[in-house]
């Protein structure tokens, strides 16, 4: 028995280029993503560090960083918690493949359907987030494989840097993707943007 | 605006923290009396000066964390975790 694929948070939001279009305009997708938190047990890290070596093929990153593995990505998101994410699989896969590693190490919580994942691409990518995000996003201070919880433009975003174009995920409570993606809308249209 | 460098995420601004008052209040023993309870829960020091209080940085890690502040200068001197201890300068 499987559950019906659930719609995305955005799946009606508008697509298509607005804006002017310089030479590299921003690019702006949803992609489909599982998340699972995991929370540590404490006293447990030593067990842990090793289940996530044996299941993910990765060490959990440290405070600010991000760590890939063979097919997920792990996020640093609080002291002793991380967000597991991977491309959507069946659903519920990933977070019984983590609850299977981690019994008795760590909480596991499937996000999967409460957080929407936004990722923004392009060579004026700082300069769009810059309008409603308070970090210091210049290469000598972020990079690829940081990762940073911090409010965008009022609400709650997970920020996560994944390569050098520069490209950002952007991680929100589902329910705030919309409002969320209003704000991206009008942040990145006057430097011009597709939204795909 | 406050600048915390949280020990976690590192410095960031005022907004993404909220303050939880005095971090040098301690619950009296259970049979400390109501006398104790009340100075507990009602009576703060209030001081002209440096102070450690509570701010939770729930816009980034969400920690409780301890903040030495100047009550005056709002210059932030110490943040630590919850577990560890700030010491209050004598002026």
């Amino acid at each position: 028995m499987s559950a019906p694929e659930p719609i995305h948070a955005l799946a009606f939001a508008p697509r298509g280029s607005l804006g002017a279009a310089p030479a590299a305009p921003l690019r702006v997708s949803f992609p489909a993503r599982d998340i699972v938190q995991v929370m540590l047990r404490r006293g447990q890290d030593a067990a842990f560090a090793e289940a996530m070596r044996g299941a993910f093929g990765m060490e959990p990153p440290a405070p600010g960083h991000t760590a890939t593995g063979q097919d997920a990505t792990a996020i640093w998101i609080q002291p002793g918690q991380w967000l597991l994410t991977a491309p959507r699989g069946v659903e519920g896969a990933l977070a019984a493949r983590a609850t299977a590693a981690f019994t008795g190490f760590a909480a596991v919580a499937d996000q999967s359907h409460g957080r929407t994942t936004i990722l923004l691409s392009g060579a004026a990518a700082r300069e769009a987030l810059s309008r409603g995000c308070r970090l210091d996003l210049h290469p000598r201070a972020f990079g690829p494989g940081r990762a940073a919880s911090t409010p965008i433009a009022q609400i709650g975003c997970l920020l996560h840097q994944t390569d050098a174009t520069p490209s950002f995920e952007l991680t929100v409570f589902s329910t705030l993707a919309e409002p969320f993606l209003h704000w991206l809308i009008e942040a990145t249209a006057p430097l011009g943007v597709d939204i795909a | 605006m406050l600048r915390i460098p949280c020990p976690h995420c590192g410095a960031r601004d005022e907004v993404e923290f909220t303050y939880r008052g005095d971090a040098t209040v301690t619950r009296p023993a259970p049979d400390a009396g109501v006398d104790a309870f009340h100075d507990y829960l009602y009576l703060r020091r209030n001081p002209r000066g440096w102070q450690v209080e509570w701010w939770q940085h729930n816009g980034g890690c969400r920690a409780f964390l301890k903040v030495l502040r100047h009550t005056v200068t709002h210059e932030v001197r110490g943040v630590a975790t919850a577990t560890e201890t700030l010491e209050v300068p004598e002026a």
